[in-house]
């Protein structure tokens, strides 16, 4: 059965791109373009992985963190930051919150995060 | 002995009487004390920034001063020995920021005084502030498209969206190669930002230097194999310990000074990394075969934004930071970084970690 990610991005353009790559790459996608649809798509759909933005609309990146951590139903979840917030006390904040990575969006392209997604994804399911 | 007191008595009269009045009208604080550190003048300026009444300190020694609780950051930098110092910078809380200066007045090579000038920069520090932020928020807003542009790019590289001839795909590799140096010089603006607002070393443990000098190779494969230079790294015999060090950083110190070298270097030319252990330190020094350093400019190369001359006719587009932001990794560390080049023969660059085994004897001395 095909893995299901969550892609929690208010830029539509970045959101279809890295969608398309994980298509292809046989993954199943939901999308959510703020924080508050995250959580519930999160709860909802209980996705196998959850690809976050920080910059989002209303609510942050780290409220949506949080809240996904500190609810029973997605607590488990692996969530990976995708944003382009580089400075280490925003990563420090973003790991001790519980993200399993953080990655930074001009350091990488989708090819290279579908790597870290199906690093991820094997790691948990051993 | 009494001769000589007397003229200490005099000289400490001279300038009370001679220079209180001009003293009086500085913006400068400024306070004076005698050879036996105790004080015996403190202007108006020094008044308002250290919040105490000329008649209330006089004739105390610095550390009776510390009683006055606006008066410790000066008691602790100066001690009770009243140390010399140039332009020290220190915070004073509530908005003061001063640079300190003191100095000893000899005569016959005998302390006679010493001299605290209180040089008030909390409005240049505000404006460096609001700079910092100004790049670091311009740097930050700049990342969000080139971002996109990066993904938008490779995207059409992998042929996701259908298949690029042969030109178009040399044109779009171009634009890639483009874009990701827009993307290293805002890391290294982002960098220089935090170095500035001295908020540096993040996540200090016991490291090899070894294994952080490899990643750095490792992470500084594509500019070297771009260039054709080989590398070697060249260990000394017998142990080397473990430093106490921001491993991060120290990858990104060592990096710069690598692609430097490689950068600098032509093809079929080498770089040579050596550790070794020396008393109290690790000493790392990296040898290139590259065009050198023009003598003329060798004493800017760690200044922020500093391109040397024959480096610009053979790279125009280095940011200038590597190295300043080396020099300062490498400093924060307590280490020491130096040079030695040779126009068209090459550079080596040397630096030093201090052995810390404890984060504690790490905490005990200054750093940032």
């Amino acid at each position: 059965m095909a893995k299901k990610i969550l892609i929690i991005e208010d830029d539509k353009f970045l959101r279809k791109i890295i969608k398309k790559k994980l298509l292809l790459e046989k993954y199943e996608i939901i999308e959510a373009i703020d924080g508050e649809k995250g959580i519930a798509a999160a709860k909802e759909k209980l996705p196998d992985l959850i690809l976050l933005d920080l910059v989002l609309p209303e609510m942050d990146g780290f409220e949506v963190l949080k809240n996904i951590k500190e609810s029973q139903e997605s607590s488990k979840i692996p969530v990976i930051i995708l944003s382009n917030l580089g400075e280490s006390e925003n990563i420090k904040k973003g790991l001790d919150l519980g993200a399993d990575d953080y990655l930074i969006k001009s350091k990488l392209d989708p090819g290279e995060i579908t790597t870290k997604i199906a690093g991820i994804l094997s790691k948990n399911n051993k | 002995m009494f001769q000589k007191n007397k003229k200490k008595k005099l000289i400490e009269e001279w300038i009370y009487e001679n220079d209180v009045t001009v003293t009086r009208y500085l913006i400068d604080g400024l306070l004076a004390f005698n050879s036996e550190n105790k004080i015996f003048l403190m202007n108006p300026a020094a008044e308002r920034f250290l919040g105490a009444r000329e008649q209330d300190v006089l004739g105390k020694t610095v550390l009776e001063l510390s009683s006055f609780p606006k008066f410790n950051p000066l008691v602790s930098l100066l001690g009770g020995g009243l140390e010399e110092y140039y332009r020290k910078e220190l915070d004073f809380g509530e908005d003061l920021v001063l640079e300190i200066t003191s100095v000893h007045m000899k005569i016959e090579g005998e302390r006679v005084s010493t001299l605290v000038i209180l040089h008030n920069i909390t409005r240049q520090k505000l404006a460096e502030k609001m700079k910092s932020e100004f790049v670091n928020l311009a740097a930050h807003q700049l990342r969000v498209p080139i971002s996109g542009i990066k993904w938008f790019l490779q995207t059409l590289l992998d042929e996701n969206i259908g298949d690029l001839n042969k030109k178009q795909k040399e044109i779009v590799e171009q634009a890639v190669k483009i874009n990701s140096k827009v993307v290293y010089l805002l890391d290294d603006l982002l960098k220089v930002i935090e170095i500035d607002q001295g908020k540096y070393l993040k996540k200090l443990a016991l490291n090899s230097v070894e294994s952080v000098i490899r990643s750095a190779i490792e992470e500084a494969e594509p500019v070297l194999k771009e260039k054709k230079v080989k590398i070697k790294l060249v260990k000394s015999e017998g142990d080397i310990p473990e430093v106490m060090v921001d491993r991060e950083r120290l990858k990104i110190a060592i990096k710069n000074i690598i692609d430097n070298a490689a950068k600098y270097t032509f093809g079929g030319g080498s770089i040579k990394v050596f550790l070794n252990r020396q008393e109290k330190c690790v000493q790392v020094k990296i040898k290139d075969t590259g065009v050198g350093i023009p003598l003329s400019q060798q004493e800017k190369v760690f200044n922020k934004f500093f391109r040397a001359s024959n480096a610009l006719k053979i790279n125009t587009e280095g940011s200038g930071l590597g190295l300043y932001i080396a020099k300062n990794i490498i400093e924060a560390h307590q280490g020491r970084i130096w040079f030695e080049s040779e126009e068209n023969k090459g550079t080596t660059f040397y630096f030093t970690i201090p052995i810390k085994k404890e984060y504690a004897e790490f905490l005990t001395e200054e750093f940032y």
